[in-house]
């Protein structure tokens, strides 16, 4: 039997819980519920759900094909070098978004160092278009999946890689058929936290992808431009993106998290 | 003493890793198993993890069954992958995403040997389970199994019953030595439990901070210990004084006589509680070695009784629970405590520190 906590204690996790779950149910009291169906129906919410649902999810993909390599890669380093490659990856997580998407322009732009010759030879333009979307979305999202990842292979006794190879197991098969699977809750959370970033994704699309209806704007811009000019859509899109951020959260919740 | 054909592991050792600097020869036949015991510290497990080629050697060389591992100016050392030693860990260290069966298979070539090994660790029970359900003692029976279905030329077991219960250890224990005789590998296991090594090694290497002060079969060790931590092990006596020829004379004053001579300098004396008589009254004649002690315990296990005393000379002496009666040893009696010359063991000090 574990005793109570103290008063004190309990009284700043109601604050906590208050705090952060006032706006929201504030939120559902301005709902234009009667109206809800037809302002979600709108052209301008139906592109920009597309958009956000499509770049996300491909943004949550790469990030994690790129993060788990430079995870497990990471999680053997030590020293200077693992030191600062690894302030360099949680960069992205720090910075103000619209800084990263200022340098995803000098990065990527049509004048950018590698933007300008990805043009040049296949013709491809990041910027205001859907690619450039997933691009900034897949740079915020990416740090997220690296930490959760590196922290929970760095969490494995060293000993499971030498009972591995005393049983034969090459470099190839210790990492698929032990460590991955090891880390499993960690790649899971790891991939769903970078979708949820980059679904909320805001700065860094607005200032590398502009914010163009039905090719660039996704459901947080559609918020942001609907707020200046009708206020009803924008809780109703507000509404859209809690519904599916809580959908996921509890259909995710045993696997994202134990529960007893 | 054997021919080098019957030699499976020709191995020295050398290397220093924290404040430990470990020095260490040792050579297993083929089919044998030698038990590593010493105190905490003393290099074991970094001995088995030299071998396994995941820590380096500064010098010294490994060579299984004729293949080199590592030696003086070879400049390719053979990665573990490729060395042919399994590995069972205290905890087990069962992979624990994967079922027992999947566990048993990660390494195995032959699904025929995974079937003999499931049979002869009787763990048939329990493949389809993860290693969260299983206990301890079947945890170690799946390790063992996981390792011997590589078919390892040589199984390295480091503690592998120090976490099972006394019941689990004993069972464990048994299904081990089959495991092992079946194998026809060699092993090395490190252990503990002086049980554990004189009822599964044939020869027993005791390690102490780094160096090897025994390397000898179990008998031999427990007849003739060499260093304060055997003797102890043992539950031998042992007196520290200084040596004048064939006599020790301790701090206070008693003096312990030998059978042998020229001894001088520091000296450890160690005598077995067997080797230790009692009698109710002084022996005839002037023979050495003998003191008039007061009982200061008697505990009764098993038939045989050990009776500690307290005199000129703290001493534990084994006696049959029936001789004990008979001379009526209860605390506070007074009586005669003789040891023989040949039965002194000594040790220069220099060795123990």
């Amino acid at each position: 039997m574990i005793g109570r906590l103290p008063i004190g204690v309990r009284l700043l996790a109601l604050v906590a819980f208050g705090f952060v779950s006032a706006p929201l149910i504030s939120l559902l009291f301005r709902v234009p519920w009667t109206r809800l169906v037809t302002l979600l129906t709108r052209d301008t919410v139906t592109d920009a759900l597309l958009i956000s649902l499509t770049s996300s999810l491909v943004a949550a993909v790469l990030a994690l094909a790129l993060g788990i390599p430079l995870a497990l890669h990471l999680s053997r380093m030590s020293g200077v070098a693992s030191s600062i490659t690894r302030a360099v990856i949680v960069l992205p997580m720090i910075l103000p978004p619209v800084v990263g998407g200022a340098a995803l322009l000098f990065a990527f732009g049509r004048n950018g160092l590698v933007g300008s010759v990805v043009f040049d030879v296949t013709g491809l333009l990041f910027p205001y278009s859907i690619s450039g979307v997933v691009l900034a979305n897949t740079f915020v999202a990416l740090p997220f999946v690296v930490i959760t990842v590196e922290g929970a292979l760095r969490a494995i006794d060293p000993r499971y890689g030498l009972a591995a190879t005393t049983l034969g197991a090459k470099p190839s098969r210790l990492t698929f058929r032990v460590l991955l699977p090891m880390v499993r809750p960690a790649l899971m959370a790891g991939g769903f936290i970078a979708w949820a970033r980059a679904l909320g994704e805001f700065g860094a699309t607005i200032t590398f992808a502009g914010n163009i209806q039905g090719r660039t704007q996704t459901l947080p811009l559609a918020v942001f431009v609907a707020l200046e000019t009708d206020r009803e859509a924008a809780l109703a899109i507000s509404v859209l993106l809690i519904s599916i951020s809580l959908i996921v959260l509890v259909s995710l919740r045993d696997r994202w998290w134990p529960v007893r | 003493m054997n021919s080098s054909s019957d030699l499976l592991l020709d191995a020295r050792v050398v290397l220093q890793r924290g404040d430990l600097k470990l020095d260490v020869e040792v050579l297993v036949q083929k089919g044998e198993t030698v038990a590593v015991m010493g105190p905490n510290g003393a290099g074991k497990t970094t001995l088995l993890y030299a071998l396994l080629g995941w820590l380096p050697l500064q010098s010294g060389w490994i060579l299984l069954d004729d293949e080199t591992f590592e030696a003086p100016g070879q400049d390719q050392v053979t990665p573990t992958r490729e060395r042919n030693l399994g590995m069972v860990f205290q905890d087990g260290l069962l992979f624990p995403h994967l079922t027992a069966l999947e566990n048993i298979k990660f390494g195995a070539d032959s699904q025929a040997y995974v079937d003999d090994v499931v049979e002869t660790l009787n763990v048939k029970a329990l493949l389809d389970m993860y290693p969260s359900e299983l206990s301890a003692g079947q945890t170690q029976r799946v390790a063992l199994a996981r390792s011997l279905a590589a078919q390892p030329k040589m199984v390295l077991l480091d503690e592998p019953l120090a976490l099972l219960d006394i019941r689990a250890r004993v069972d464990a224990r048994n299904l081990i030595r089959t495991a092992l005789q079946e194998s026809l590998a060699g092993a090395l296991i490190v252990t503990h439990d002086p049980a554990d090594a004189f009822a599964l090694a044939q020869r027993v290497l005791v390690l102490e901070d780094g160096q090897v002060t025994h390397f000898d079969t179990p008998d031999q060790i427990r007849s003739q210990p060499k260093s304060r931590w055997v003797a102890d092990l043992m539950g031998w006596n042992v007196f520290y004084g200084v040596a004048h020829s064939s006599s020790i004379l301790l701090a206070n004053g008693t003096e312990i006589a030998t059978a042998e001579s020229g001894l001088a300098g520091d000296t450890m004396v160690m005598i077995s509680p067997s080797a230790v008589s009692l009698f109710l009254e002084a022996p005839g004649g002037s023979p050495r070695n003998s003191w008039q002690c007061r009982v200061q315990g008697v505990q009764n296990i098993d038939g045989l009784a050990r009776v500690s005393l307290d005199g000129p000379l703290s001493i534990y002496a084994d006696i049959t629970s029936n001789a004990a009666d008979e001379l009526g040893l209860t605390i506070g009696r007074e009586c005669w405590v003789t040891v023989k010359a040949t039965e002194v063991r000594t040790q220069p000090r220099s060795t123990d520190p």
